[in-house]
Order: structure tokens, then C-alpha cells, then sequence
């Protein structure tokens, strides 16, 4: 009893606080962790999800995956989604961050204002841009045709060669947010002076920003990009939403795809194989960011 | 930025290129908003009305008639849930994120490790295990999966931005509540916690809006419709009406009138929280 208060007695006692939120992450997502990767080297589908014999069948759910045309194609647009919606978030977020850091009235609530896109529920969000991109009766064929930029109405989420562009623009405005306020805080905290110097040296507007803002942003982007990245990348209800991952595959990541295998096909265990695979690319990138993040933490110290 | 004097005639023009973006930027939620006001021989009209030239209220009103798909349960499913998970979220990463920023107990890297990793999990990883835990706890059909699935989203948010803020709280404070004869539990909620108060509203705030946000969690867990939530239930009903746009688009308004209610009221807890959650980390 005495060695168990002494234990404690200083520090240690930081445990019993944390303890709780620590027991219960561990029980609701650390127990799943391990479980999802047990599934992925079983057998498990409808017939022995509940009761019966679940088989160890090592590799087999992986090696199917490697003769997976669907597999190979929703890794190729993960990438593709991710990559793309990356870039224009992040070159629209930053044009945004300088304009609404420039002095104006309005400048602190309308940047407010432009938060609501990344609050509200994805599935609403997926919902509004399905009913703008609908073929017939959608307000992006209304425009486009009465403007004369297209004769025909474009067939946006059914047509296979193209699907992927508006559920890619549909990302991007989640994502301008989000990008647009760190960018911003960042740049406030460059000091005003080192302009003020530059361009008494008659550096441009053009210079200052290559010389100046790039070169002190530098970790301020880096961790916002690879953030954007693990995000982005296990998107899941946005696609599901808005195509199911169609039409044929076109739409299809790597999320969607674990859960179709496991909820609608019943493979429980080759869904769980995809997801794992998820897991692994985003644990990747993860290392990337705490790198990153501890670089700037002790640069900062 | 480097621009510390702004002429009236400049402050005229950027503001109204900023109400322009705005415009632009908020445009689909604007269009939702005037669908939802339409009839629905209106919404088909070419080109497009710019606002409800009849204005049509049945799409609210039908859904409170109506069973199947009524929105104002779904919408009462979505509080519950995520009032709960939030209630969750908030009671375990208050002293969790204390203990962080204040004491370098045993394990305490780790814990910390951990709580940054699972921020990034994809919740397909988590979705099948889930469904099997909650299954053998019973909980399968029950607005308890939801709400303790979606805490696993709020818990680790809160954990990290909270711990910046008791780490700024002076320690001085904490000691003069010892030497009035506190003990550390009571000196933690009667001396710290109410000073950290703006964090917890942040972390309340972001816990709130994550369950609400949530579909995979509430769809899987939860089959049947009366039971479900908002987000949940609007995907139900696009694929059984998936054309009946001004149902459609009242029901996504009414999805987002928490979400507003929150932005108009809370909003400066909500750049804080976009701000401390992801750069510090």
C-alpha cells in the first residue's frame, strides 16, 4: 500500500488524471487497431461473423489485393484526389490569407464567415455539390450552357472520364478554410518590420514574398501540407455521398473501397485488409509531420 | 500587412472584394437555402430562379407530418448523440490534458504519441472492429455506439488543445490554492479548470461538431431509420428519393441550423480551435 502511494506521490500522480481518457482510447480505438489487423489475416465474410470458426489464412486477403484491378485503381485515386485537392486548397487558402491580412473594416468578420464550409457536415456538403453538378438541373450546367461555354449539358457524376473533377472541387472547398486561417496565422506572426526594411532596400511586392514571406513560412507550410495530406487522404463520407465511389470504380478510393468490401459485399476481412494498408500510408506520413513538428517545437525552445 | 495606413477609397474597395469572395465562396450554401424555399416545378425551371418567386414552405412542414423520414427526429438523434459524446469527450480530456501539461508522470511521451496518432486514424480502420464490439456489448441499434464511437474523435482534439492552455495557467496559482489547504483534485476543479474555461468551450465546441459531422459512425451502428442521425438520415433518404431536391436541400438546411447557431454565437472559440489544433499539434 505504501509503495503504491509512494508511487504517487509526485509526478506519477499525473497518471490517475490521465488514466481514464487513456484507458478509454485504449479499449475504444487501440483494441480496434489490433482487432483490424487481426481481421486483415483472417477469413472472416457473413458466414462466420458473428459465431463460428474464423480462420488464419496469413497473407492470402493481401495477396488477393495485389490481383485487385479495384484495389490498384482507388490507390491510384486516393493519390490523385488527394494530391489534387492538396495544391488548389493550399494555392487558394494562401491567395485568400493575404488578401484578408491586408487592413480593412470587414477583413476579421468576413474571414469569419468563410469558415462555415469546413463546419458543416460533410454529407451536407456532398449532398449541395451532387445537386449543383446534376446533369439536368444542376446551377454549373445552367450557368455553363447559358453562357455558351458548352452546347450540351456535361454528364459531371456519371460519366466516368470525369467524375473525379467535381468531387476533387467539392474537397478543395472543404479545405480553403482550413488552409486559408493557419496561413493566416502565420503570416501575422512575421514581423511588420522586416518589410518595412526590405522596401526601403526597394525589394517588390514580388521579392518580399520570395524573399521574406516563403523563406520564414517554411514550417508553417510544410506542416500544413502534410496535415492536408493525412486528411485528405482518408476521406471517406464526402465520396461515399456523392458516388458511392462510381460510376464504375471512377470515384473509388481506398476508404470507400474497405468499406464497400465490408458493408455491402460482407468480405469483412478483405476490407479490413484495404483499410490496413490505409493505416500504414497515412503512419508513413504521420512520422513526417511529428518530425517536422518537433523540429519546429525545438527550434522554437 | 505592411500596409499600416489604408485610404477610405482602398478600404471601400477591399471590402468589397471581400464581400464578393464571401459571395462566391458561400455561394452553395446560399443556393441550398433558396432550394429549400422553391417548389419543386420551380427548382426545375431553366434557367434558375435566383430567389423562391413562390415561396414554399411544404418541404418543412411536410416533414413533420410525415414518419419515415422525419427530419426533426433525426434531428433530435443528432443532439442526443452528440451532446453525449461531447459530455464525454469534455469529463476525460480535462484531467487528461492537466495531467500532460502539468506533471512528467510515467509513459507520459507515449500517452501524448498517442493521443497525436489516433487524430490521423481513418475510420475505416476502426469501422469493422467497432461494429463487432458493439454488437457483443449490445449497443448495436442504440444512439450509445454513436456516442461512444464518436468520442474517440473528441478526446484526442481536446486532449491537445487543452494541454497548451493549462500549460500557459502560472503555477503560482495552483500552489497559493495548496497553501489554502487544497487538495490537488479540488485545486484542479475549483482553481484550474475555471480558468481554462475558454479551452474547454473550444473543446466542447469541436467535440460537438465532430459527432454531428459524423456519418460513417451513425450509419453503420445504427440501421434503423427512426434511430439515426441527421447525416445518416439524409443519406437514406437521397437514396430513396434521390431527386426530390426540395426535401432534400430542407433537410440539409435543418442539418445546419446548429452549426449556424454555434458559428453566430461562438465564433471566436471556433479560429482558436481551427488554430491550436493543427499547428501546435
Amino acid at each position: 500500500m505504501n509503495r503504491i502511494k509512494a508511487f504517487f506521490r509526485h509526478d506519477n500522480i499525473g497518471l490517475l488524471f490521465a488514466l481514464p481518457a487513456v484507458v478509454y482510447m485504449l479499449v475504444f480505438v487501440g483494441y480496434p487497431i489490433v482487432h483490424n489487423i487481426i481481421l486483415g489475416f483472417q477469413d472472416v465474410d457473413v458466414m462466420n461473423f458473428l459465431r463460428g470458426k474464423k480462420n488464419f489464412i496469413g497473407f492470402e486477403n493481401y495477396a488477393q489485393l495485389f490481383h485487385d484491378e479495384v484495389f490498384f485503381k482507388s490507390v491510384a485515386n486516393t493519390f490523385v484526389f488527394t494530391v489534387s485537392c492538396l495544391v488548389f486548397q493550399f494555392l487558394i487558402g494562401f491567395a485568400l490569407a493575404m488578401f484578408f491580412n491586408k487592413k480593412f473594416s470587414f477583413a476579421k468578420p468576413v474571414r469569419g464567415i468563410l469558415m462555415m464550409p469546413w463546419m458543416i457536415p460533410m454529407t451536407v456538403t456532398a449532398l449541395m455539390f451532387k445537386f449543383m453538378f446534376s446533369t439536368k438541373v444542376g446551377v454549373v450546367n445552367n450557368i455553363l450552357t447559358g453562357l455558351g461555354i458548352v452546347s450540351e449539358n456535361i454528364e459531371w457524376l456519371t460519366d466516368q472520364g470525369i467524375a473525379m473533377i467535381p468531387v476533387i472541387i467539392t474537397n478543395i472547398w472543404i479545405g480553403i478554410p482550413f488552409n486559408m486561417i493557419l496561413i493566416s496565422t502565420g503570416l501575422t506572426s512575421i514581423p511588420g518590420e522586416l518589410y518595412e526594411s526590405a522596401s526601403i532596400d526597394g525589394a517588390g511586392p514580388f521579392q518580399q514574398f520570395t524573399r521574406i514571406t516563403l523563406p520564414l513560412m517554411r514550417s508553417t507550410i510544410e506542416s500544413i501540407l502534410v496535415l492536408g495530406f493525412i486528411y485528405t487522404f482518408k476521406v471517406y463520407d464526402l465520396v461515399y455521398v456523392m458516388t458511392s465511389g462510381g460510376p464504375v470504380n471512377a470515384t473509388q478510393l481506398m476508404s470507400t473501397y474497405s468499406y464497400k468490401l465490408s458493408f455491402d459485399n460482407f468480405l469483412y476481412s478483405k476490407g479490413s485488409a484495404v483499410a490496413n494498408v490505409l493505416l500504414v500510408i497515412l503512419l508513413l506520413v504521420g512520422i513526417v509531420y511529428l518530425r517536422i513538428t518537433s523540429r519546429g517545437e525545438a527550434a522554437y525552445e | 500587412m505592411n500596409d499600416s495606413k489604408v485610404t477610405p477609397g482602398r478600404n471601400v474597395f477591399r471590402c468589397a472584394v471581400s464581400v464578393l469572395i464571401a459571395l462566391v465562396l458561400l455561394f452553395p450554401m446560399l443556393w441550398m437555402l433558396n432550394t429549400s424555399l422553391k417548389t419543386e416545378a420551380e427548382i426545375f425551371q431553366n434557367p434558375p430562379t435566383l430567389y423562391p418567386h413562390t415561396l414554399n414552405l411544404k418541404s418543412y412542414i411536410a416533414q413533420i407530418e410525415t414518419g419515415d423520414f422525419n427530419m426533426f427526429r433525426s434531428f433530435l438523434n443528432s443532439l442526443i448523440i452528440s451532446l453525449g459524446s461531447m459530455l464525454i469527450a469534455v469529463l476525460l480530456a480535462v484531467p487528461a490534458s492537466y495531467a500532460i501539461a502539468r506533471y512528467r508522470f510515467k509513459g507520459h511521451k507515449s500517452v501524448l504519441l498517442g493521443f497525436l496518432v489516433t487524430q490521423m486514424l481513418p475510420v475505416s480502420v476502426l469501422l469493422t472492429p467497432m461494429f463487432i464490439m458493439f454488437r457483443n456489448m449490445h449497443l448495436y441499434n442504440t444512439w450509445g455506439a454513436p456516442i461512444l464511437a464518436d468520442a474517440t474523435i473528441g478526446i484526442p482534439f481536446s486532449v491537445l488543445i487543452l494541454k497548451n492552455y493549462f500549460a500557459s495557467i502560472p503555477r503560482d496559482l495552483e500552489e497559493a490554492a495548496y497553501i489554502d489547504g487544497c487538495r490537488r483534485f479540488s485545486a484542479f476543479l475549483r482553481i484550474l479548470v475555471p480558468v481554462a474555461k475558454p479551452g474547454v468551450a473550444v473543446c466542447a465546441i469541436f467535440s460537438f461538431l465532430y459527432a454531428w459531422g459524423d456519418l460513417a459512425y451513425g450509419m453503420t451502428f445504427i440501421l434503423e431509420q427512426p434511430m439515426r442521425p441527421i447525416t445518416a438520415g439524409i443519406f437514406n433518404f437521397m437514396g430513396q428519393y434521390g431527386t426530390k431536391w426540395s426535401y432534400l436541400s430542407a433537410f440539409a438546411v435543418v442539418s445546419m441550423i446548429p452549426v449556424a447557431i454555434i458559428f453566430i454565437f461562438m465564433q471566436k472559440y471556433i479560429i482558436t480551435g481551427m488554430t491550436a489544433g493543427a499547428v501546435k499539434g
